[in-house]
């Protein structure tokens, strides 16, 4: 993921249809009969194949155990697929080499349920530090990290320490440092799963904001009323398989 | 290569006092170990060097025929003398040669007990040669080679019983020492790296964090590794310090100074001993840190 012509330009929204925001018709990820079995015999996944296109917002539904995080985890090359193809931007994931990963990572923003913010750090530093890995300079963290905290709504708390700050906080302070880069995917493993409704909304209209830059947004959840009210795309798995594949879906069919 | 040096001291150092409590704790660990482990090798390697020094006090004592000693064969001549040196001399094991003449023999008798030479009518001390070997192991194969006795020769003397508890009692100690440092040795680098591993188990989630994000392994590693280095440097400088105070003030009180003067048993240098602390410490540090992290890097 490191040549540019994988990059989104990111200041220039992609086009938006009658159906909301859609992809601009080259794919972001693609999913080739993807299985992946965990010891001893337990299938996560079983041949998904699926492609979301560049600049789509996507959701990603179903019940626990349904195989929502396994994809996340495979797109982030946590984890190896037992069988199939998975080609981000491009670049096929099974043949990236192990001492690429930090760079597909660089590239790729993620947020999770839990935060996974550093302790000891302040908001700055932990926005810093997706910085710091890719051998910015103080000067570029100096700009860039006020700026996205800005964005995201931070700009008086850039030196709260993470348990200073409430969830909803913290989770802005997680989307920052996935958008510090700008990527062109952004991955949201229930980004909302640990938040009240009301602090929901706030968080689902930043990563709206975020696609409407250009960078596509894939999203597992569990909100319905959220899936049901932005009438986006859903992907809905159950035990492994796409059991359903809408354009303007909704949580349940 | 150096703005990365200088951002994994920062990222150290900020790590280092934002987990005081376990740094500290990892410091008080290096600083015991590397203490009682500088206490042994002192204590271990001056005992070895005082065991080396009885050893060396093993000696072979030919003693020549006098008139009176060897009936029938009369005196030595200086020829045999000559000639059992030169045989000496070619002997591997023979470190030194010293002939004492009946006359110097006196003269040392005299120096030990007055009062038993003191009336005398003439000297009745033979004259000999006083074999050093390069091993105080090694008297008992010069005697050997002395059998059956030389011409001119009237006994080979190496105090046998003597000999062998010595060397007896040097080999148990030599064995102790050994074996005591071997264990202190792996119990601190076992008590270190594992104070190191809990500290860093402790932090496991950062790393992944810091794996997520698209750090690489070595962006991860390095300020860890150098926290580790910092903790050993810290801990056995103040190892050494508690060294150098138990040394000067406890010691000297303790001990009475002219027992420890004899100049041919000394520990091994301080400054030996304080640069063996202070690497080990380090490594232990570094490799601490670093095996640890292994595991949580897999992600």
């Amino acid at each position: 993921m490191t040549d540019t012509s994988v990059e989104t330009p990111v200041l220039t929204a992609p086009e938006h249809g009658e159906n909301g925001a859609r992809g601009t018709g080259s794919p972001m990820i693609v999913f080739e009969a993807v299985t992946k079995i965990y010891d001893p015999n337990i299938v996560a996944l079983r041949d998904v194949s699926l492609t979301i296109d560049k600049g789509e917002f996507v959701f990603l539904v179903g019940p626990s155990g349904s195989g929502k995080s396994t994809m996340m985890r495979l797109l982030l090359k946590e984890l190896e697929p037992t069988s199939g193809r998975i080609i981000i931007g491009g670049r096929e994931l099974n043949r990236l080499k192990r001492s690429k990963v930090p760079m597909l990572r660089r590239n790729l923003g993620c947020v999770f349920q839990d935060f996974k913010l550093l302790p000891n750090r302040t908001a700055f530093e932990n926005v810093a530090y997706a910085l710091k890995v890719q051998g910015e300079s103080r000067a570029g963290i100096r700009t860039k990290v006020p700026e996205v905290l800005g964005l995201v709504g931070l700009a008086s708390k850039m030196s709260q320490m993470p348990d200073e700050l409430s969830g909803g906080e913290q989770q802005r302070v997680s989307i920052a440092r996935a958008f510090v880069n700008h990527p062109p995917l952004l991955i949201c493993d229930e980004p909302t799963g640990n938040l009240d409704p009301d602090t929901s909304v706030g968080i689902m209209q930043l990563l709206y904001r975020i696609n409407r830059t250009g960078t596509t947004v894939v999203m597992a959840t569990h909100d319905r009323e959220m899936v049901d009210k932005m009438r986006r795309r859903v992907i809905a798995l159950d035990e492994g398989t796409v059991m359903r594949d809408e354009r303007r879906g909704s949580y349940v069919a | 290569m150096w703005p990365r040096a200088r951002l994994f001291l920062q990222e150290a150092l900020s790590s280092v006092s934002s987990n005081l409590s376990t740094t500290i704790a990892a410091t008080m660990t290096v600083l015991i170990g590397m203490f009682l482990l500088g206490l042994f090798i002192a204590l271990g390697t001056w005992v070895l060097s005082w065991t080396n020094d009885v050893k060396r006090q093993l000696v072979v004592n030919v003693y020549f025929c006098t008139d009176v000693t060897c009936e029938g064969r009369g005196e030595v001549k200086r020829s045999e003398i000559e000639a059992l040196r030169s045989k000496l001399v070619s002997l591997p094991q023979v470190k030194d040669v010293q002939f004492i003449s009946s006359e110097e023999a006196l003269e040392i008798q005299k120096k030990r007990t007055p009062g038993l030479v003191e009336n005398l009518a003439s000297n009745p001390l033979p004259a000999s040669y006083k074999i050093t070997p390069h091993k105080g192991e090694d008297v008992s194969a010069i005697a050997a080679q002395l059998e059956p006795v030389p011409a001119g020769v009237e006994k080979v003397n190496y105090g046998k019983k003597e000999a062998d508890r010595v060397l007896q009692v040097a080999k148990i100690v030599g064995g102790i020492v050994l074996t005591g440092s071997l264990l202190l040795i792996a119990a601190s680098i076992l008590l270190i790296s594992n104070t190191i591993r809990l500290s860093i188990f402790a932090r496991r989630r950062e790393v992944e964090v810091m794996k997520l994000v698209g750090a690489t392994n070595w962006f991860v590693r390095g300020p860890f590794m150098l926290e580790g280095i910092i903790t050993g440097l810290i801990g056995s400088v103040l190892a050494v310090i508690l060294l150098i105070v138990a040394k000067e003030v406890a010691l000297a009180k303790i001990v009475e100074r002219d027992w420890l003067s004899n100049d041919d048993v000394t520990a091994l240098s301080f400054p030996l001993i304080a640069l063996i602390l202070v690497v080990t410490s380090l490594l232990v540090g570094a490799a601490g840190s670093g095996i640890t992290l292994r595991r949580f890097l897999r992600i």
